[in-house]
């Protein structure tokens, strides 16, 4: 049951990409209906397979690697559905969903690669990280999108054509400030997270602080994410820099994750591919 | 007798516009040339329109076609042109295109800047006129209120109008693609020149709240400032205060007045925060390189003009599919159109009053459990003759009776007193 609703979570985000992406070059009003419809449904089968997934197994869907990615585009989806109630930046679903299709795509791909953890890692602390580090990832995932419109935005304003395009992107203005309300929630997110990723492992493993390659990068991404809100806040950074430092420090954010995750050595706890 | 719907015109494809100008309907030539319009035996009714880019007659006759030459003289009425001076540049159409041509008209599709949203305003005005002299009647009432509604559809459902065709409208435009919104902006004028009036005028429209002018001639500064409800400037003062402006608008002339050194002081200055630069100003006043500035943005008169081709070019796509519902729309009106005559509205009237009979007949069987076959077709009977009976003297009333200059208003009253119309 949970893999077939995540199957047709993923067809879903699949349909609300072309959708929201059709809608860039040719909207119309099946575009602009079928975009949010979509997405919404796939949102609502992911939300169904989330929670089949812990009433099956009592933890979130974050043991095997890809899962973990497929948990974080449900987050992402989450975030853009919260923000777009309060603020029209529909065309960041233009990237949002072609990602959520491709995560729940690799989830869906290596599904049966499953990893059951021990019971020992099983304590609620595991949820409270991970949905809290995850939730400030996608936070700063927003922020990553946004800066990209910001910057397609300015290079359009400054060449002078394709004035189509310009008109269907938002106001400059509009995505530098959202990018800075992203890092501004981000921030506290991913320090909670890492907070609480201390702890569980203080319960697991009676040490707060392992000298792991995942916390060492973990801490490297908090520090240089300090570093553009305190910027960005006091420094008055703002506009191209901004986006492209942002951008910077999100690509730093998934290479972390996926190298960790790659060269897991033996006993690492982290990143979903559990060698123990 | 054969009733037809007919417009006889000129605009500006078909006419220069000296003579357009000379034939237009002012106020008291439009009310004669109405007036004379309704003396002619088998004009029915008649609407005048007349604007800047057109002047048509739309009339409802009778008998057929009036000769172009007669319908002419009408036109030329009171100009001292002659007709045969008039007559190679007008056009005319005949019902189903003459519906055609007014749907277009109406939606902006013959329009001289395809989209423009004027023309629907002036032709209900001029519709209105026509009506308060009584020479609109029951026909031209349908095809002028239907043409205001296929407007709003061609509006609504395509992308006609969506794009801004005027260089200040596309600045405003441009700036709202930079800005979030231009509530409580500052713009700074440099020069006094009409164009950047027009530009200082659209960015108020928009929501800006301070204007600055800077101008050579002080005096001159301070006048347009006063009209626009801005601050003057000193234009030697201009480093002090271009730091306070979201949008630096150049329309002075004499070149350049702002190089790129000044504006990466002005950028750092200003933090970042974006301007705005539009350089409506030939020769230009901005350096072109202020545009590789980050944070700085600038548009002059050809930058904005291509957009302006651009939109242009849009807009004429999306004629198209303006074109496509006019069309849908046309033969939908053309069907009620031919139905107005005596035959099918008699015949849709009894198609009415049938409908209903059956309707109440099988009701009042089915409640009457267990009555004989013979009773049945005795109350059968009975309905009909009663709705024979009640439809025989308006039937022969509408063959017989109605004046011919009555008539369509007649029908138009029968068809609407039973609900007989069509959705239209």
């Amino acid at each position: 049951m949970e893999l077939l609703a995540l199957e047709f979570a993923c067809f879903a985000y699949l349909t609300a990409a072309a959708a929201y992406m059709t809608g860039i070059a040719y909207p119309s009003d099946w575009t602009r209906r079928l975009g949010p419809w979509a997405l919404g449904t796939a949102f609502v089968l992911q939300s169904l397979s989330v929670v089949l997934h812990v009433i099956d197994t009592g933890v979130i869907p974050v043991e095997g690697f890809t899962e973990g990615l497929a948990f974080f585009a449900w987050l992402l989806v989450a975030t853009y559905v919260f923000v777009q109630r309060k603020q029209e930046v529909s065309v960041l679903a233009a990237a949002i969903a072609p990602m959520a299709f491709l995560f729940t795509l690799l989830a869906i791909e290596f599904y049966s690669e499953r990893t059951v953890l021990p019971e020992s890692w099983q304590t609620p602390w595991l949820t409270v990280h991970v949905t809290l580090a995850f939730l400030g990832n996608a936070v700063f995932g927003l922020a990553f999108v946004v800066s990209l419109v910001y910057l397609v935005q300015e290079r359009l304003l400054k060449s002078h054509r394709r004035a189509w395009m310009i008109r269907r992107l938002p106001a400059l203005e509009t995505m530098d400030r959202l990018g800075y309300l992203f890092l501004f929630w981000g921030f506290p997110l991913l320090s909670l997270g890492m907070v609480s990723g201390g702890v569980w492992a203080l319960s697991m493993l009676g040490k707060f602080w392992t000298w792991e390659p995942r916390e060492i990068l973990s801490v490297i991404t908090w520090v240089l994410y300090a570093g553009l809100l305190e910027f960005r806040l006091v420094g008055g950074l703002r506009g191209k820099r901004a986006a492209y430092l942002t951008i910077l420090g999100f690509m730093v954010l998934v290479v972390s994750y996926i190298a960790v995750t790659l060269i897991s050595v033996p006993g690492a706890r982290h990143g979903g591919v559990y060698t123990s | 007798m054969s009733r037809q719907l007919s417009i006889l015109g000129l605009n500006h494809r078909t006419a220069p516009v000296e003579l357009r100008e000379k034939l237009a309907m002012t106020e008291g030539r439009g009310e004669g040339v109405l007036a004379s319009l309704l003396t002619h035996d088998h004009i029915e009714e008649v609407v005048l329109l007349s604007t800047c880019n057109r002047v048509e007659i739309v009339y409802c006759s009778r008998e057929g076609p009036i000769e172009t030459e007669e319908m002419t003289g009408f036109l030329v009425e009171g100009t001292g042109l002659s007709v045969d001076e008039c007559v190679p540049y007008l056009y005319s159409f005949e019902n189903r295109e003459a519906v055609r041509h007014l749907f277009r008209v109406a939606s902006s599709l013959d329009s001289m800047v395809v989209g423009e949203p004027q023309i629907l305003g002036q032709m209900k005005e001029q519709f209105d006129a026509s009506v308060d002299a009584h020479s609109a009647g029951p026909v031209l009432h349908r095809v002028f209120h239907k043409s205001f509604s296929v407007a709003k559809r061609v509006r609504s459902e395509t992308g006609i109008a969506s794009r801004t065709v005027s260089v200040a409208s596309t600045a405003v435009d441009l700036a709202s693609h930079i800005f979030e919104s231009l509530e409580g902006r500052t713009v700074l004028l440099i020069g006094a020149g009409d164009m950047g009036e027009t530009a200082a005028r659209h960015f108020q429209g928009a929501g800006v709240k301070d204007i600055m002018v800077a101008n050579r001639t002080f005096e001159n500064g301070v006048a347009l400032a006063r009209e626009l409800g801005g601050t003057p400037i000193p234009l030697e003062r201009l480093s002090n205060y271009l730091p306070l402006a979201d949008l630096v608008v150049g329309s002075a002339g004499g070149g350049e007045m702002l190089s790129a050194k000044e504006v990466k002081g002005l950028m750092r200055e200003r933090k970042g925060r974006a301007v705005f630069f539009i350089d409506v100003a030939v020769p230009r006043n901005f350096d072109p390189a202020i545009n590789k500035i980050d944070g700085a943005y600038l548009y002059d008169m050809d930058d904005l003009s291509s957009v302006v081709e651009e939109n242009l070019e849009e807009r004429q796509r999306e004629a198209v599919k303006g074109e496509a519902i006019v069309e849908g729309e046309v033969d939908h009106f053309w069907l009620w159109f031919e139905k107005l005559g005596v035959i099918p509205t008699i015949v849709a009237l009894r198609e009415y009053a049938e409908e209903i009979r059956n309707q109440e007949l099988e009701r009042t069987v089915a409640k009457l459990n267990g009555i004989s076959e013979e009773d049945r077709i005795r109350i059968d009977h009975m309905t009909r003759s009663i709705v024979n009976k009640l439809l025989h003297r308006p039937t022969s009333v509408l063959k017989r009776e109605v004046r011919p200059d009555e008539e369509t208003r007649m029908l138009s009253a029968v068809r609407k007193l039973f609900s007989l119309e069509d959705e239209l």
